[in-house]
């Protein structure tokens, strides 16, 4: 159970004699009102002057920096082998398969096609030149560098909304200006700069929200709620990451709608319409909202690709048949009955086989088989995978389709023998059903139960045509309803090193399925054959976008093979490794992907300097001592608390994640880490705050202060008198270093100039794996 | 549902600790535990005679528990030899308990204690350990297997006394007592599994026997320091130490017993009145308890398990060499020369903790090089055998020359002795390790360049400090790889299924002297031109062999993973376990064969699922009324909710959530621990929620449960007692495709 007690929990208990369950909770919220700074309105001064010239000027360098040289290099760079090949696919409108949702990519068609390029460019591989192919690419990468110096000033405008003082704004975003991982990834065509965006955009838009809650359904207060969903939904509709911003916001609305369910709440208690409506609202315009927006991108998605392309193997013949040219319909043939048939396994792509060789008596293991004749994988085309199909009565009746759930035989053709499965243990799998053929005399005798198999068309409709190519079925043995299935390890010598068949009793598995590949018995001219013009199906948007969901999932899952760059979450806050993107090796550049060192462990060790602020908080608490005042505490929890959220929410689910992971995956709790810098500096250097006390206890004493409770204090005001000479300093001394290490590492960043293996090893501090180091 | 159970958890909590913050000073809070006694006492003092009912009334906790208990002996005992083939994994540990009795090394993914038990009960039928239980064999008749099944049997049928006292103590009235112990003798999976060789008994045994010793010792909270206290408090230990020392899985309840004491600390931590030197005698009697306690039993059963398997045996490979050379009837380090030279045929050991053999076989990476493979791996085989080469720029070696020998610094070539091929390494990504360098086996005696070379490089002799030779077995070496500067290692990172589950070995750039995973030593030696020797005189330290068998444990744990190329008809996956949507068969499906069914019973683990959910939004319900002001809750009400109804919650996500993350194989008794604790959720439900109703309504509700629990568990008792004849028979209870107890 949890036992951190949340911050009233622990005030209430140092009353342990009050019955009220909060001992004073009026001026608490007051407390939390002064979070957040006041609008300009409220204040209606132009006395922010000093934040609007650091806000221009920040956002100035952040163009600069992610603009500089972005024409370098003109070459394909890491995963814009993926990225930049997608939007290549949106602008000739063919099929793909990815596992991530359409939005960024989107993005980088659109521009694409603004720039009027129509995507004849593959980007096949690493190091292809984008100048002799002919590609905007600058015009690709600007898109993301534009979302990346945005960054910069979204992570200032969150620390100025969010009231801290001038230096605690600018450090913050000094610290994402000044960091070559934010600008490596953002400066090339990769998914991550939406990403970090839209993340950076979801934690403003809700912190503007929560500053209007009390003008509870305002037009802003809904503008921000709204906005607040479309950027969660731009989020997770580039990368499925995006999850984490959704618990971060979701985490931070089931405390603010616990608050606003507590009987004494501030402003007297809300009645459960009321509670309901403020319930319905967040859910509407956090989780419905955004999920018709996530919708809305797979119907863009399919809207765009029309036509068949190299994305059509991953989907269902039915979502195949929306496709135009595609050759799977082109060519499928209904298959009727005393057509002899090759059949194709669609995971291992071998075809049914058998050949005059028996099985061995005795096997290795010391099981014996039926000596019956080879049934065997094989995955070349040959005379020996032909079966003719034939109906189970065996009623010579000419040009009768083949139907769903027809109880059928095969014929071996090469050997006039008839397939047959029994009770006899396979090659290798003693819990698996040998295959085998039986002459026909057998086949019409005794053993004529045991040669009836059931076509069972997967997704099929009762009395559905079984055609050739287009319809993948499972092949069940009728008497055992064991499925033929096959896999890749191949037989012993006895079996030329072919694979095996066998009747495998889990049906389930999509290993199990087949498919008719061709009708070997039909000239190529025959009438069966000719290719009526076809027409392109349709196909429900939501039956289209779940079976694509269910593909992407299953294959994101799949992904779990090594990469020479994955690194592992717990590697990432100490920066130990970075990622290779790019090297040429005449010039000796080199685009090693990486964070401003310096800049990730300012963070990093001040993120373990929160939790421990926190720790001993609690502990103190625990025995009675309380060394923060109010106000103070109420900040440390709920603003630094809510930063602190988003870097936990943003990281720690890395660690269950089986799939491959690399750097860039710690982007966004990066950018929350650096929101902690900015407010513990605030808290170290302009923690005093003795007036506040005094109003605090001015205000719980009773008499109405001059601040009403609709009135924010802003960070001037709350520091009016006090010196930001201190904060100001340290502020310089950070980003001064930070901008060290910035500039010592840009030669990896921007690729350019090449280092001398001096200069490459100098640079080798963790031991990175650069390039050129010899 | 994870984050509802999260704010259900903290909620409840903030809730519950508010309220009881308030109290304490006063010992009102107390009321919940000692009241029912004192009802039942008043009720008492009224009459004056004491007719027979009242008697029965009386002496129920005894009673009862003893017909319970009866039952369960009938239940899991009835034609326990019915049938006489090795069911199931009896062929594993069966296998193990002969191995205990013929005292030779084993190695088994599990800690010693149960095998160790199930070896005592072979002692016991009077059983010499030469039978070596092949699945589906026939026992032969000497063999007294009833009495080994008995014997686990009897661990089931322990867990039904527990359960009716663990009830009690958690303060469910006495019709919801009956209830959970009802539902724990009617559950036919752990009926099935109770009766055979298995370690499953033991383990559930231990779980039960944790949480009542748990229950009690929190009904003590407010006798602290009693003599009763610190006795169930050290039981908590012990069965906390035997229940991971039957598996691994005992880490779960140990870990639902770690964070309610954590809670139990806070809560005394947070009492400023409570003296500093009381705090430190409450934190240091629950280290005492809860941590050194069951590590000692850990630490004991492995004691046990090094004291009894004194011979060589099939686990040899997984234990250090000096280990090994300490065993009877190994032989390693009886009659191999000393010192290794030129010419000498030598198997190499891995030193860092769970190391093994360096391998090569006639497989080639799939990718990479596509050479040779050269793994490490744990079973003697004759793809171990490597020999020492003198380098290519030195003169081949001649048999019939004097021994030249080796040490410190000296490059050389070994050549394997199956294939002829070269150990080398070259600048390839290893296949797993992509950081590293792979390790092949390339070219021949011929064939080759000096990227085939390996430099000794000494780092310490247990027994000597001169380093101008290498010595068999006390030896410690690296290899170095002259042309690319990197160090032969065996992390025990498994290989994929290609690569067997084997060891992976590379080639690491990091010059790290203290990683023991890139230090080797010599195992077997032959030498025909040297002089045998006796190296094996120095003992491995029992603390090193302890460390090094569990980080074996873990590798091999973690190389048993679900292989997608093969296909296991036994393996079902966590989400079907809580809705029984599948069973396992124990054993062939054959006519002849006797046939056992593993299949719960379906009302307990359909009701006690639900239960988890009810329960949960129960607790949800009370905390927002909370927060809207209602006071519906007294403070024992709410302990009674915090203790009996959501510590068993917790206790199932501890036990059922770490199959949903692992990776590897699971089957349906995984599940057998988390159901316990959703039988415990379940039993606090009903009570919860019917103790204030009328009694008609009670008796009414109680008596359809006890009804269909016993009418399903006999419908079902079949699958336990064992199906004989065709499977046809039987297909009455064949609710679901799923359940395929007959074809």
């Amino acid at each position: 159970m949890a036992t951190t007690a949340l911050p009233q929990g622990s005030l209430r208990q140092r009353n342990p004699g009050s019955k009220k369950k909060n001992g004073s909770p009026f001026p608490e919220d007051v407390q939390v009102d002064s979070l957040v700074k006041p609008s300009p309105k409220a204040t209606g001064t132009g006395s922010e002057l000093d934040y609007k010239i650091a806000l221009v000027i920040i956002t100035v360098l952040a163009f600069i920096s992610r603009f500089w040289g972005i024409s370098h290099p003109n070459e394909v760079v890491f995963d814009e082998v993926h990225f930049g090949k997608f939007a290549s696919y949106y602008l000739e409108k063919t099929y793909f398969f990815d596992v991530h949702p359409p939005f960024g990519k989107l993005l980088f068609a659109f521009m694409g096609w603004l720039v009027g390029y129509d995507g004849h460019f593959h980007f096949e591989n690493i190091g292809d030149s984008y100048i002799s192919n002919k590609v905007p690419y600058v015009a690709f990468r600007a898109m993301p560098a534009l979302l990346g110096s945005l960054t910069v000033t979204v992570t200032y405008l969150i620390m100025w909304e969010s009231g801290y003082s001038l230096p605690a704004c600018v450090v913050a975003a000094g610290l994402i200006l000044l960091d070559n991982a934010h600008i490596g990834q953002t400066r090339l065509i990769l998914l991550d700069a939406t990403l970090v965006f839209t993340m950076a955009c979801s934690l403003l838009c809700y912190i503007k929200f929560y500053k209007l809650r009390h003008d509870p359904f305002s037009r802003k207060w809904w503008k921000w709620l709204i906005l607040t969903g479309f950027a969660l939904s731009c989020d997770i509709s580039t990368k499925y990451v995006g999850t984490f911003a959704f618990i971060t916001i979701g985490s931070a609305v089931v405390i603010d709608l616990w608050d606003l369910l507590d009987v004494k709440r501030v402003g007297g208690a809300l009645s459960v319409p009321d509670f309901a409506k403020h319930f319905a609202a967040r859910a509407f315009g956090l989780i419905i909202m955004p999920f018709i927006f996530y919708l809305f991108w797979f119907q863009v998605h399919f809207a765009i690709l029309t036509r068949s392309g190299p994305g059509d193997d991953f989907m269902t013949p039915e979502f195949q048949e929306t496709l135009s040219d595609n050759v799977m319909f082109a060519n499928s043939i209904t298959i009727n009955y005393y057509d002899s048939i090759t059949l194709k396994h669609k995971e291992t792509k071998a075809y049914l086989h058998s050949h005059d060789a028996h099985y061995p008596l005795r096997y290795d293991d010391g099981r014996v088989s039926s000596q019956g004749q080879q049934v065997t994988g094989y995955p070349y085309d040959d005379a020996n995978n032909y079966w003719q199909i034939i109906p189970a009565d065996d009623n010579k009746e000419m040009g009768r389709p083949v139907k769903n759930h027809d109880l059928v035989r095969l014929r071996h053709i090469g050997t006039d023998t008839i397939l047959l499965s029994h009770d006899v243990a396979s090659p290798y799998f003693p819990t698996n059903q040998e295959f085998t053929t039986v002459p026909l005399t057998d086949a019409n005798g005794d053993r004529i139960n045991d040669t009836l198999f059931e076509v069972r068309i997967e997704n099929g409709k009762k009395g559905q045509e079984f055609k050739s190519i287009a319809s993948h079925f499972k092949f069940i043995h009728n008497p055992s309803k064991v499925a033929m299935w096959t896999h890749e390890t191949p037989l012993p010598d006895w079996g030329h090193r072919q694979q095996e068949i066998n009747g495998n009793k889990q049906i389930t598995p999509s290993s199990n399925v087949w498919l008719v590949e061709d009708i070997p018995s039909l000239p190529a001219d025959h009438p069966r054959r000719e290719k009526p013009v076809k027409e392109v199906k349709r196909l429900p948007f939501l039956q289209k976008w779940f079976e694509l969901q269910r593909s992407m999932f299953w294959h994101n899952n799949q992904l779990t093979s090594s990469h020479p760059y994955a690194s592992q979450p717990y590697q990432w806050p100490f920066l130990l490794r970075g990622v290779s993107f790019w090297t040429q090796n005449d010039t000796r550049q080199q685009i090693y992907f990486l964070g401003n060192p310096i800049g990730w462990w300012i963070a990093s060790s001040l993120i373990a300097v929160y939790a421990g602020i926190i720790g001993a908080d609690q502990i103190s608490l625990r025995r009675g001592i309380d060394a923060l005042d109010r106000r103070t505490r109420t900040r440390l929890y709920n603003s630094t608390g809510f930063f602190f959220l988003a870097w936990a929410t943003h990281y720690f689910p890395f660690y269950l994640m089986g799939r491959q992971l690399f750097l860039h995956h710690y982007l966004p709790a990066h950018l929350a880490s650096t929101l902690i810098v900015g407010s513990l500096l605030e808290f170290v250097f302009n923690a005093d705050a003795a007036s506040e006390e005094a109003t605090y206890q001015a205000i719980k004493s009773g008499k109405k202060a001059a601040p009403g409770p609709k009135r924010f204090v802003s960070a001037r005001e709350r520091f009016a008198g006090t010196s930001m000479m201190p904060a100001w300093i340290a502020c310089g001394v950070i980003l001064a270093i930070a901008a060290a290490g910035w500039y010592y590492f840009l030669p990896l960043t921007y690729g350019y100039p090449g280092l001398s293996v001096e200069q490459v090893q100098a640079r080798k501090w963790l031991g990175y794996d650069l390039h050129f180091a010899k | 549902m994870a984050d509802n159970r999260a704010t259900v958890a903290s909620g409840a909590d903030a809730n519950g600790q508010a309220l009881r913050q308030r109290n304490v000073p006063t010992s009102a809070t107390q009321g919940a535990v000692v009241q029912p006694e004192l009802d039942e006492k008043k009720i008492h003092g009224k009459k004056k005679e004491p007719s027979f009912l009242e008697i029965l009334d009386e002496w129920e906790f005894i009673i009862a528990p003893v017909i319970f208990t009866a039952l369960a002996f009938f239940t899991r005992l009835w034609k326990i030899g019915l049938s006489n083939i090795v069911t199931w994994d009896e062929a594993h540990f069966g296998k193990f308990g002969s191995h205990y009795i013929k005292r030779e090394l084993f190695f088994d993914v599990h800690p010693p204690l149960g095998k160790i038990l199930v070896g005592v009960s072979g002692v016991l039928a009077g059983y010499n350990g030469s039978f070596e239980f092949k699945s589906g064999e026939t026992y032969p008749e000497e063999l007294n297997y009833t009495f080994m099944r008995a014997f686990n049997a009897f661990w089931g049928i322990l867990c039904i006394p527990l359960a009716y006292y663990t009830a009690r103590e958690l303060n469910l009235k006495r019709p919801a007592v009956w209830l959970v112990t009802l539902m724990v003798l009617c559950e036919n999976s752990y009926t099935t599994i109770s009766r055979f060789i298995l370690l499953d008994s033991m383990l559930l045994f231990g779980t039960v026997a944790t949480v009542f010793c748990w229950s009690k010792f929190h009904g003590l909270q407010k006798w602290s320091f009693d003599p009763e206290w610190f006795f169930w408090l050290f039981m908590t230990g012990l069965s906390l130490g035997f229940v991971c020392s039957i598996k691994l899985v005992g880490l779960f309840v140990t870990a639902l017993v770690g964070i309610y004491t954590i809670e139990d600390l806070w809560h005394k931590f947070g009492d400023t009145k409570m003296p500093i030197p009381e705090l430190a005698a409450h934190v240091a009697a629950r280290v005492t308890g809860l941590i050194v306690i069951p590590f000692l039993v850990y630490l004991l059963s492995f004691a046990l398990h090094f004291a009894i398997l004194t011979r060589s045996g099939p686990g040899d490979a997984q234990m250090s060499s000096l280990f090994q050379a300490n065993l009877e009837g190994s032989e390693i380090g009886r009659n191999s020369p000393l010192e290794l030279a030129i010419g000498s045929k030598v198997t190499l050991k891995n030193m860092g903790y769970g190391g093994g053999l360096l391998h090569s076989h006639v497989q080639t990476y799939p990718d990479g090089s596509n050479q040779q493979q050269v793994t490490c791996y744990h079973h003697k085989d004759a793809n171990n055998e490597w020999w020492f080469y003198p380098n290519r720029a030195e003169p081949d070696y001649n048999p019939e020359a004097e021994p030249r020998m080796l040490g410190n610094g000296d490059t050389i070539r070994l050549i394997h002795t199956q294939t002829g091929r070269n150990l080398h390494s070259h600048d390839i990504p290893a296949p797993v390790t992509k950081s590293q360098k792979e390790v092949s086996c390339y070219g021949n005696l011929t064939v080759g360049d000096d990227k085939d070379h390996w430099q000794i490089e000494v780092v310490k002799d247990v027994s000597s400090r001169d380093k101008s030779r290498i010595r068999t077995l006390t030896t410690a070496f690296r290899l170095k790889h002259p042309s690319m500067g990197c160090y032969l290692r065996a992390g025990n990172v498994n290989l994929p299924q290609w690569g067997f589950k084997q060891i992976e070995v590379t080639c690491d750039k990091s010059n790290n002297p203290k990683d023991a995973y890139t230090h080797w030593n010599i195992e077997a030696h032959t030498n025909e031109k040297l002089p045998p020797g006796d190296p094996g005189k120095y003992k491995s330290p029992f603390f090193h062999d302890f460390i090094h068998l569990n980080v074996a444990m873990m590798t091999s744990n973690n190389a048993l993973v679900p292989d997608p190329d093969k296909q296991d008809d036994l393996a079902s996956q966590w989400w079907q376990w809580p809705i029984l949507n599948v069973g396992l068969r124990m054993c062939g499906w054959d006519d002849k064969i006797v046939k056992y069914f593993l299949l719960g019973n379906p009302f307990v683990y359909w009701a006690s699922t639900a239960s988890l959910g009810v329960i949960g939004l129960i607790t949800v319900w009370y905390i927002l009324r909370w927060q809207r002001g209602f006071r519906d809750l007294s403070q024992a009400e709410i302990d009674q909710i915090h203790y009996a109804g959501l510590y068993p919650i917790l206790g199932w996500f501890l036990h059922y959530l770490p199959f949903v993350v692992m990776a590897r194989v699971t089957y349906v008794h995984h599940y057998y621990p988390a159901l316990y604790f959703a039988i415990l959720s379940l039993g606090f439900l009903v009570d919860f929620t019917l103790r204030n109703q009328k009694q008609l309504v009670q008796s009414v509700v109680y008596g359809t449960l006890y009804t269909v629990i016993i009418g399903l568990y006999v419908y079902f008792m079949p699958i336990c007692w064992g199906m004989t004849g065709s499977n046809k028979d039987y297909s009455y209870m064949k609710w679901f495709d799923t359940w395929r107890m007959s074809d």
